[in-house]
């Protein structure tokens, strides 16, 4: 059986962001947060029993702002996470990080706890990009912060990067990314702005500059050259990562492995089922292992649909005999039509037994998706 | 003249629509104690939903009244005559079923364009025609100039004409007691060789068709071996008798020389029985057949599809059973392409083939795709052949063509003169060809010109109206075919053709046309993978061009655990969307988007 990977939601923030729809609570204080690690352990204890069978090789602290736990916090779920699961010696263990949530002896003290990897959240280094998102630092403390990260010792360190924000240029995009490549993180995430409904960015979409489709497109293109020159990888459509260093937690998501998520609004994929708990905290605290509001029992043909959908954002694409293997059945044959068209169009290619999505197949990917849905 | 003559009225009822038309025959009903107050839908003599809801009446219909007098019982024949420009011909039958009209005119309104066409048509058929002056209870109402009106623009007396109100009701005895007065008995000899107007008829599934007519000589009973003057067709005459209100059929045991009733013959389609023929006996027929008599013709002429290409059959069943009721609709399948399996139907004018798809859309619950409707071309090819086209598809190239003619029509407009201007103006730059103009009075004008079927389908109506802030009536009929300089007007999406989108347009107007066409084309097809170059051709000349920029990305959005599922939503609703889509060449467009590039209105 594959390994897989935990996630521990951690929806604690100092501020909320002004385009965040993720479940997070502001002003929550520490004695709290203990009740909330107790909860997430009394979740995990109620799950171990039943996956006894897997390994794990990934750990990863999501939020929210998880580096807003006490360290010693974190320390516990490890030890409890261990305690419950088999977790390989080697496993990659992620926590995301905010400039100005933590200080140098938090970051290293994290780093003793086991922490490997760390992902921190950059978004832009222009200060007027910055506060129209309504983060809490500025880039000079933003590119600080990552400097920082390296003196305590990380030696994975993953940027995340946004385009499509407003006031943002391909010059102040250039900017960012020149200040980002200058401590040269391992890894690099760049995702479009999502103005989702009912978020402050959201009402104000028609008041704000926000990058028109033509400016984001330049943006894309920007950091998609400036990155490959720079020897990174993209090896997922909003993911760049040097050779050896993709994530290798979010890795387990694209290639169907089993998770188990843990906390408010975490998803978990196992047993062909995915499943994810209650975004309300109150109930999650009153019963977090009665806490899931949501689940999706994946039949054969979702499964195979999933694994089409999933794969395709990936570089490597997918493996056309272990597809076979897996499902029975010859994509190349199935989707003959689709695959030649997109191929013929520069959207496709199938080389060594792999399909996969060209650079320019990555931009459009959705429409591609789309004809590989059966009617 | 019979008694039953001497106590038989045949009349119709004209006017300007919203002059109250439908309510006054509504009262009149009433009044002769056919319905009954309480049981009064309103607009009985509308029996389609249609027509209640255009305020139109579409097909004619009759309805046997018994009016009851000191004198002794009358019987009262109201034929009602369907009210628009593509049914004139239907009208005019109707009307020489009669021997009189009430005119019908609004008193806060007076005389309006339609009532002026609407009088002339009835002088036209020999009519008597009582005015009746309605709306008597609206504070607005003027008679007394309503009266001057009547008399000095249609020039017919209507001095003591009934002033009433149909919707309250008041004074509608005068109106039965002017039909019996003023109206003529019809004349007609029982005794001479049957002779029957067709003025409409229409398909019962237990009956077969049942044809309306109006005896105007000798008699009619069932048994009798009939003979229909235009086709030659006989039949045997199975069931005679009168048409009631609701719709009711009364059996009687005969009809004679001035009767208004029904004939069922175990006739299959009312194609058979055409509007406007003559009935007569097949053991001793009349050697003369009424005149006037004129098969239905279609003039225009549309390719009718389904989005959904499974529900072919279901059109193609839905198109057989309005046949059944429509003689001037007709239909053969085609295929386009781009759009699949469908029927190219003729109808008699633009309102007739808006008529038959509302019909089909809600009576059949179908969904449809309509092209640019055209006209029949004639073509003159080098060969000395002649041929008519009513596809663009069929269009002979132009190499192949030694002169082109297309249809044109006499056109009648009456217009308040404030918007003459205008309306010479668009005729002109519709191609008009001016005939002459009379002043009816002070402030109407009536405009004579010749113009081609063409440019009037095209959105002429509208223009008209807007032109004239909805005042000028237009009505119109086929003159003749005339040499013309015509251009078959392509489109072509990413390099292919589509077949749908051609039609035949006038040349000097292609260019315009092209450039509309293109516009919409790149306003209504979504941005897809690649660049979509549009272009409007004429043969290979390449005279319009626009293009559908390639979509540029997505948005780049995470795609972790928790994401998944919302993803795969997304992605089926997307392909919910484009399950939808027609593929037009390799393009895909949405059905609306392609009807919203046929629609006509443009000004």
């Amino acid at each position: 059986m594959n390994k897989g990977g935990l996630y521990f939601h951690i929806p604690f923030c100092l501020r909320k962001c002004n385009y965040c729809d993720f479940c997070s609570y502001t002003g929550v204080a520490e004695e709290q947060m203990r009740d909330y690690v107790r909860a997430l352990i009394c979740e995990m204890k109620h799950v171990a029993p039943r996956a006894t069978a897997l390994s794990f090789d990934t750990v990863f602290f999501g939020g929210g702002t998880p580096s807003l736990l006490p360290p010693e916090l974190v320390g516990e779920l490890l030890t409890a996470a261990r305690d419950c699961f088999q977790i390989e010696r080697d496993a990659e263990i992620t926590l995301e990080a905010n400039p100005a949530s933590i200080d140098g002896g938090g970051l290293a003290a994290l780093r003793a706890l086991g922490v490997n990897r760390l992902s921190v959240g950059i978004q832009s280094t222009s200060d007027g990009e910055l506060s129209a998102l309504g983060r809490l630092h500025t880039g000079r403390e933003a590119l600080a912060f990552l400097r920082l990260a390296r003196e305590a010792g990380f030696d994975n360190l993953n940027a995340d990067l946004m385009y499509g924000i407003p006031y943002q240029s391909t010059e102040s995009a250039k900017r960012t990314l020149d200040g980002v490549l200058s401590l040269a993180p391992e890894h690099i995430s760049a995702y479009s702005l999502m103005l989702e409904e009912g978020t402050p960015l959201f009402a104000k979409k028609d008041v704000l500059p926000i990058p028109s489709e033509e400016e984001e497109d330049a943006i894309d293109t920007l950091v998609r050259t400036t990155l490959s020159e720079a020897g990174y990888l993209h090896y997922e459509i909003s993911n760049y990562a040097k050779e050896g260093y993709p994530s290798r937690h979010n890795l387990h998501y694209w290639h169907s492995d089993p998770y188990l998520g843990f906390g408010v609004s975490a998803y978990s994929f196992f047993e062909g089922v995915r499943y994810g708990n209650t975004r309300e905290l109150s109930r999650y605290l009153s019963s977090p292992t009665d806490a899931i509001c949501d689940e999706e029992v994946l039949n054969e043909s979702d499964l195979a649909y999933e694994w089409i959908m999933l794969r395709l954002r990936l570089r490597e694409g997918i493996d056309l005999d272990a597809y076979r293997a897996r499902f029975g059945i010859d994509l190349s044959l199935r989707y003959q039509k689709e695959i030649d068209r997109f191929c013929s169009m520069g959207l496709m290619r199938v080389s060594e037994g792999r399909l996969a999505l060209t650079e320019s197949g990555f931009r459009l990917s959705s429409g591609i998706l789309v004809d590989f849905l059966d009617a | 003249m019979t008694d039953q003559q001497k106590r038989t009225r045949n009349f119709s009822i004209i006017a300007h629509i919203d002059h109250g038309k439908s309510t006054l025959a509504d009262r009149i009903l009433e009044a002769t104690q056919a319905v009954a107050k309480r049981d009064m839908e309103a607009r009985l003599l509308d029996n389609m939903d249609l027509e209640k809801e255009r305020g139109i009446t579409i097909k004619a219909r009759a309805v046997r009244l018994t009016y009851k007098t000191d004198d002794g019982e009358y019987y009262l024949n109201l034929i009602d005559t369907p009210g628009h420009v593509d049914f004139g011909y239907e009208v005019s039958r109707s009307l020489s079923a009669c021997e009189g009209a009430l005119l019908v005119v609004d008193a806060t309104q007076g005389v309006e364009a339609q009532t002026l066409a609407n009088a002339y048509l009835a002088i036209d058929n020999d009519l008597e025609i009582v005015p009746v002056i309605n709306k008597i209870d609206l504070p607005s109402a003027d008679v007394e100039n309503c009266r001057k009106e009547i008399e000095d623009i249609i020039g017919i007396p209507a001095d003591g004409c009934p002033a009433v109100s149909a919707k309250t009701g008041q004074n509608i005895e005068d109106v039965l007691k002017k039909i019996v007065s003023d109206i003529p008995a019809p004349k007609g000899d029982p005794a001479a060789p049957l002779k029957c107007l067709i003025f409409d008829s229409y398909y019962d599934s237990y009956l077969g068709v049942v044809v309306n007519v109006r005896v105007m000589d000798g008699t009619l009973r069932a048994g009798d071996r009939i003979l229909l003057m235009s086709t030659g067709a006989t039949f045997e005459v199975t069931e005679v008798g009168t048409m009631e209100p609701f719709g009711g059929l009364q059996k009687c045991e005969m009809l004679s020389a001035g009767d208004v009733g029904y004939l069922t013959a175990s006739i299959k389609t009312v194609s058979e029985t055409r509007v406007g023929d003559t009935v007569t006996s097949a053991e001793r027929p009349t050697p003369e057949a009424l005149p006037g008599f004129r098969p239905a013709q279609p003039m225009v002429f549309a390719g009718i599809y389904t989005p959904d290409g499974a529900k072919y059959p279901d059109l193609r069943d839905a198109l057989e059973k309005l046949q059944l009721n429509d003689a001037a609709l007709s239909y053969e399948p085609e295929t386009s392409a781009a759009l699949g399996f469908g029927f190219r139907c003729g109808f008699l004018g633009l309102l007739h083939m808006e008529i038959i798809e509302e019909r089909l859309e809600r009576e059949f619950g179908l969904d449809l795709i309509t092209t640019a409707p055209g006209v029949i071309y004639k073509i003159e090819k080098r060969g000395g052949e002649t041929v008519y086209v009513d596809n663009p598809a069929n269009y002979p190239s132009p190499d192949e063509i030694d002169t082109a003619y297309e249809p044109f029509v006499k056109a009648n407009i009456i217009t308040p003169s404030d918007y003459l201007g205008g309306i010479m103006d668009l005729c002109k730059e519709r191609r008009g060809v001016f005939l002459d103009m009379k002043y009816i009075d002070t402030t109407r004008v009536e405009l004579h010109y010749v113009l081609p079927l063409n440019e009037i389908i095209y959105d002429f109506f509208d223009a008209l109206k807007s032109r004239s802030k909805g005042y000028a009536s237009l009505d119109y009929e086929f003159d003749e075919y005339r040499p013309s300089r015509l251009v078959k007007l392509d489109f072509l999406l990413n390099g292919e053709q589509v077949d749908a989108l051609s039609f035949i347009v006038f040349e000097e107007n292609a260019y315009t046309r092209a450039r509309k066409i293109t516009e919409r084309l790149k306003e209504n097809i979504p941005r897809q993978m690649f660049e979509i170059p549009i272009q409007a051709a004429i043969g290979t000349k390449v005279i319009a061009r626009e293009t559908v920029k390639a979509m540029r990305k997505d948005v780049l959005a995470k795609c972790y655990g928790g994401d998944i599922t919302r993803k795969k939503k997304l992605l089926e609703k997307q392909k919910e969307g484009k399950k939808k889509m027609r593929k037009l060449g390799s393009v895909e467009v949405s059905p609306e988007a392609f009807m919203a590039v046929l629609k006509l209105d443009d000004e």
